[in-house]
């Protein structure tokens, strides 16, 4: 099963583009990634889920993670999910914590 | 991860049959796989529930669920069941012929009731404090519409029952 992230950084702001299906196999690399951005000086993390198209636990858990090793002042936003990921994300109580919306651009 | 040595059922008594095998005039079931208890099967484990998925007619919002809640079943298994130990999964799907679908998973691990224990997440919680253990058992406890285990003959036994919901559009039977 395929999986890619893609970090670009404008002005403060880094878009994190996820695409394929984030599961257990899939989800170290991410969490990798996520490793690395948590880093970075930035305003605000926008996480794009737009072609992201299954998540599973461990996909949830490293967005647990980036929220829990970002400073706090830097803003998280999960944008665009596909209906079903947007789901399993509500069945995990990840909305209630971390933005959704669908405004962003994919 | 709790570790239960009890044999028991959940969901219903002990005589209970399980959902849909052979049981009706529409009723169906695909062949066994079998897979060693490794992450790396998620491929193939994700192949046989979009074959059980095909067969039963059930749509994608309905499959994404039976998917989901597939493979947290098989990966907890993997990761706390074996814990790195040799050992193997065998996955029964089948149907009642009207867009329901059901998969057995069944291993050798030491006994465990995925739902003994089960905890929701702690939505209340900021994100920053909740913690993040038990997650996957949730989702696929919330991601069924039925869920079933029993331990017997030194086998762990989990069947989740997926049917379709109005909200999630049509299946794909007449």
């Amino acid at each position: 099963m395929a999986f890619n992230s893609d970090l670009t950084i404008v002005e403060g702001t880094a878009t994190l583009s996820l695409s394929g299906e984030l599961d257990a196999v899939t989800a170290p690399s991410f969490h990798q990634t996520v490793e690395h951005v948590a880093t970075l000086e930035v305003a605000k993390l926008i996480i794009s889920l737009h072609d992201l198209t299954y998540i599973s636990s461990a996909g949830l858990r490293s967005l647990v993670f980036a929220r829990q090793n970002m400073d706090e002042a830097i803003t998280l936003v999960m944008a665009g999910a596909p209906p079903m990921v947007a789901r399993t994300i509500r069945m995990a109580g990840l909305d209630l914590g971390i933005e959704m919306t669908d405004d962003y651009p994919g | 991860m709790t570790i239960r040595d009890d044999t028991r059922r959940r969901a219903d008594g002990p005589d209970s049959p399980k959902p849909a095998a052979g049981r009706g005039a529409g009723a169906w079931r695909l062949p066994v796989l079998r897979l060693p208890a490794r992450l790396s099967g998620l491929d193939r484990i994700a192949g046989y529930v979009e074959a059980v998925v095909a067969r039963s007619g059930l749509g994608p919002a309905a499959g994404y669920r039976l998917r989901l809640a597939v493979e947290e079943l098989a990966a907890n298994v993997v990761m706390h069941g074996y814990a790195g130990r040799p050992g193997e999964l065998a996955f029964t799907g089948g149907g009642d012929g009207a867009c329901s679908a059901w998969i057995e998973i069944e291993d050798g691990a030491p006994p465990f009731d995925p739902a003994s224990g089960h905890r929701s997440p702690a939505s209340h919680l900021p994100v920053s404090d909740r913690p993040i253990g038990g997650l996957g058992i949730h989702l696929a406890l919330a991601a069924a519409d039925e869920f079933r285990y029993e331990y017997a003959a030194g086998r762990n036994r989990s069947t989740v029952t997926v049917r379709p919901h109005p909200d999630e559009g049509g299946s794909r039977h007449a």
